[in-house]
């Protein structure tokens, strides 16, 4: 098996609840064993150690009644060899024979030991052979017993026992794991489904999944899930209706150009050819500064705050766009009145946003009011709060139409006036980075106002650092 | 023959008529819905191209509203929305072409001479009257199998009258056809256009009725 598959199992849950509840059930079932085992064993010794005992006190007694006797009983028990199938019956060695220590008879194969040795029982190596030796004295001490065991009788019994209890299980246990393999499956089965309705989900179809069948601990997971779907679907909704907005957009200038061109190459008279360049060449520059406020909105689009914000002196950057937009329309005879504090209004921002920020805003202003028209452009601040107003004398703009300025690609007022229908919206957002909203609305007395407030004035004593 | 161009664009909108009069059409063109409604009612256009994104009243509420008044005109419509149900769309509210930006100019031209030459039930892209015949498309005339050279105005005289063939039209007709709107017109050009089409094609081309007007003469063969 290959390096990735390995770590695959050793992550999947399947994998590692089969090999915990297996190993369990190995280690319990050794543990039944081992304690069989020692259980048997215990039993073996008493019931041993008993048998062990009558014999001794059998033989003594007899050796009391008549000592002479002793040869030739000790020869016939020599033929009543045991049965070696039982372990219950085992062999009976013993040596008897008088309180100074003389043998006065031996079974054949009983351990070479004194017979003197303490009362009671003793455990002996003899030859390599272990032995469980009892010792036994008659009451008036003029004759002794020593009856013996081989050692491996005790261990032969426990483990017969053991194993009777363990072999069973020999065949049970792999039984029993599979069981364990099976219902495992079985009971992640639904987390295989709910894994597959998952992949099936596509940014064409992110319907939330839902079902009695989602176990309770994947719950949170899929709740969790189906919020994410929910936003991407947003997200993507918003993405599909901008491209098929943006389309919208740039298809109707490269119409222009190309019938434009068309004209051009068809007309045979120079002036005619000639107006059509130059609109071709407006064209262009449109669509130029179309696709600038496209790529601008798209770059703004992702940015969820200001990467780092300065402190930037607003009454400057007034004065400078409101120059860069009079160059841009010369001759458009308006009048510019700026309100603006004596000091220096200074806000946390991106200088170059809120650049161009502003400059929508009065273009906005001088493209659709009229000739003579007065803009006014105001900044104020309450505490930290500050807010810049443009306010021009014009027409102002529908009631109906109020509500949907802002949108993207929404051309509000005049049509003929040149624009992309993304200004506000880029203004809109720029604020939204800052903190801040855009205001519209027209004025009661007349004219149309824009307002960007709620951005964040630097406190001066800040500036110094 | 004559258009109507409703465009909001004012680049599309320049370069739609100046192809368009490139090709003898003459064109009037309005910016908005309610304009492009007010001048179907008042004037028989030969023909209108209808821009759906418009603001204020959009190009399917004036298409929905010209047909509910009764008007043939035939409609071309105009969009940059490209999609099955924008196209059922407009043809449901009664559009009979339609046309995706960006398109080709001749294309364009060519979907409004078919436009056109349905609407007067013809059938050949040809027109042919008796031994004249006229090509829309390569805008070549000829009479008994000679090619006949004929100067823009006269052109969409000859057209106009091939297209209205059993019609008499009055002055006042043919100088709608001939001429957009703010184009200055002479107080005699279409009688020497007539003038003029008689020398090149022959004196019975056209017939004058006197009083009422002028009417296509009777088919040479």
């Amino acid at each position: 098996m290959s390096g990735p598959a390995r770590a695959d199992r050793r992550r999947s849950l399947r994998w590692r609840l089969i090999a915990a509840v297996s190993a369990a059930v190995l280690l319990i079932w050794l543990l039944t064993g081992w304690l069989s085992y020692s259980m048997a064993r215990h039993e073996a010794e008493e019931l041993l150690d008993g048998s062990l005992a009558q014999t001794g006190h059998l033989l003594l007694a007899i050796i009391e009644d008549d000592e002479d006797e002793l040869v030739g009983l000790a020869s016939r028990l020599a033929r009543a060899r045991r049965a070696d199938d039982n372990v219950y019956e085992p062999p009976l060695e013993f040596q008897v024979g008088r309180g100074d220590g003389t043998v006065l008879a031996r079974s054949l194969d009983a351990p070479e030991l004194p017979i003197l040795g303490v009362v009671g029982y003793s455990d002996i190596v003899r030859h390599a052979e272990s032995w469980r030796v009892l010792n036994l004295v008659a009451e008036d001490g003029r004759h002794r017993v020593q009856v013996s065991q081989p050692m491996s009788l005790r261990d032969r019994a426990a483990l017969e026992v053991a194993g009777q209890t363990v072999l069973p299980l020999l065949v049970i246990v792999p039984l029993l794991v599979l069981l364990i393999y099976f219902s495992i499956r079985r009971a992640l089965l639904p987390l295989d489904r709910l894994a597959s309705e998952v992949a099936a989900r596509t940014p064409e179809n992110l319907a939330p999944l839902s079902g009695r069948e989602i176990p309770t601990e994947a719950r949170p997971l899929v709740a969790s899930l189906n919020r994410l779907f929910a936003r991407v679907g947003a997200a993507l909704e918003n993405e599909r209706r901008f491209t098929a907005d943006a389309a919208h957009e740039l298809r109707t200038p490269l119409a222009a150009l190309k019938v434009q061109s068309e004209v051009a190459l068809l007309s045979r008279d120079a002036p005619m050819r000639e107006k059509a360049l130059h609109q071709i060449e407006s064209g262009v520059d449109r669509a130029g500064h179309l696709l600038e406020q496209l790529l601008r909105l798209a770059r703004l689009d992702p940015v969820q705050r200001l990467e780092k914000p300065v402190p930037v002196g607003l009454n400057a950057m007034i004065h400078q766009v409101v120059g860069m937009v009079e160059g841009a329309h010369p001759g458009a005879q308006r009048r510019f009145d700026l309100a603006l504090p004596a000091d220096e209004v200074t806000v946390r921002g991106d200088p170059e946003l809120l650049r161009v920020a502003l400059r929508n805003l009065v273009d906005n202003a001088v493209r659709y009011s009229r000739p003579a028209d007065t803009v006014r452009i105001a900044l104020t601040t309450r505490g930290d709060d500050v807010a810049v107003t443009v306010h021009d004398s014009g027409p102002g703009v529908p009631g109906e139409v109020l509500g949907k300025l802002g949108q993207r690609f929404y051309r509000g007022r005049d049509h003929s006036v040149e624009g992309s229908g993304l200004g506000l919206a880029i203004v809109t957002r720029i604020a939204e980075l800052h903190g801040a909203r855009l205001g519209l609305a027209n004025h009661p007395d007349g004219g149309f106002v824009a307002r960007i407030e709620g951005l964040r004035a630097v406190p001066p004593g800040r500036l110094k650092r | 023959l004559k258009i109507l161009l409703v465009e909001d664009d004012p680049l599309l909108g320049d370069g739609i008529r100046a192809g368009l009069t490139l090709s003898a059409f003459a064109v009037d063109w309005v910016r908005n819905g309610e304009l492009a409604l007010h001048a179907l009612t008042d004037t028989p256009y030969d023909a209108c191209i209808l821009d759906l994104g418009l603001p204020g009243k959009d190009g399917l509420a004036v298409l929905r509203e010209l047909r509910r008044a009764g008007r043939a005109t035939p409609v071309l419509v105009l969009t940059a929305r490209d999609t099955q149900d924008d196209k059922i769309a407009g043809l449901d509210s009664g559009a009979d072409d339609y046309l995706t930006k960006p398109f080709d100019l001749d294309e364009l031209l060519a979907r409004l001479r078919a436009l056109i030459r349905r609407a007067c039930g013809v059938v050949s892209p040809v027109i042919e009257h008796g031994d004249i015949t006229l090509d829309p498309v390569s805008r070549q005339v000829s009479r008994g199998g000679e090619a006949v050279s004929l100067s823009g105005r006269e052109y969409a005289l000859l057209l106009d009258f091939l297209t209205h063939p059993k019609h008499i039209r009055t002055r006042g007709q043919l100088e709608e056809s001939l001429y957009a709107w703010g184009e200055e017109v002479g107080s005699n050009t279409v009688e020497v256009y007539i003038h003029h089409l008689r020398k090149k094609l022959g004196a019975d081309v056209v017939r004058t009725l006197r009083g009422r007007g002028y009417q296509l003469g009777d088919a040479r063969t």
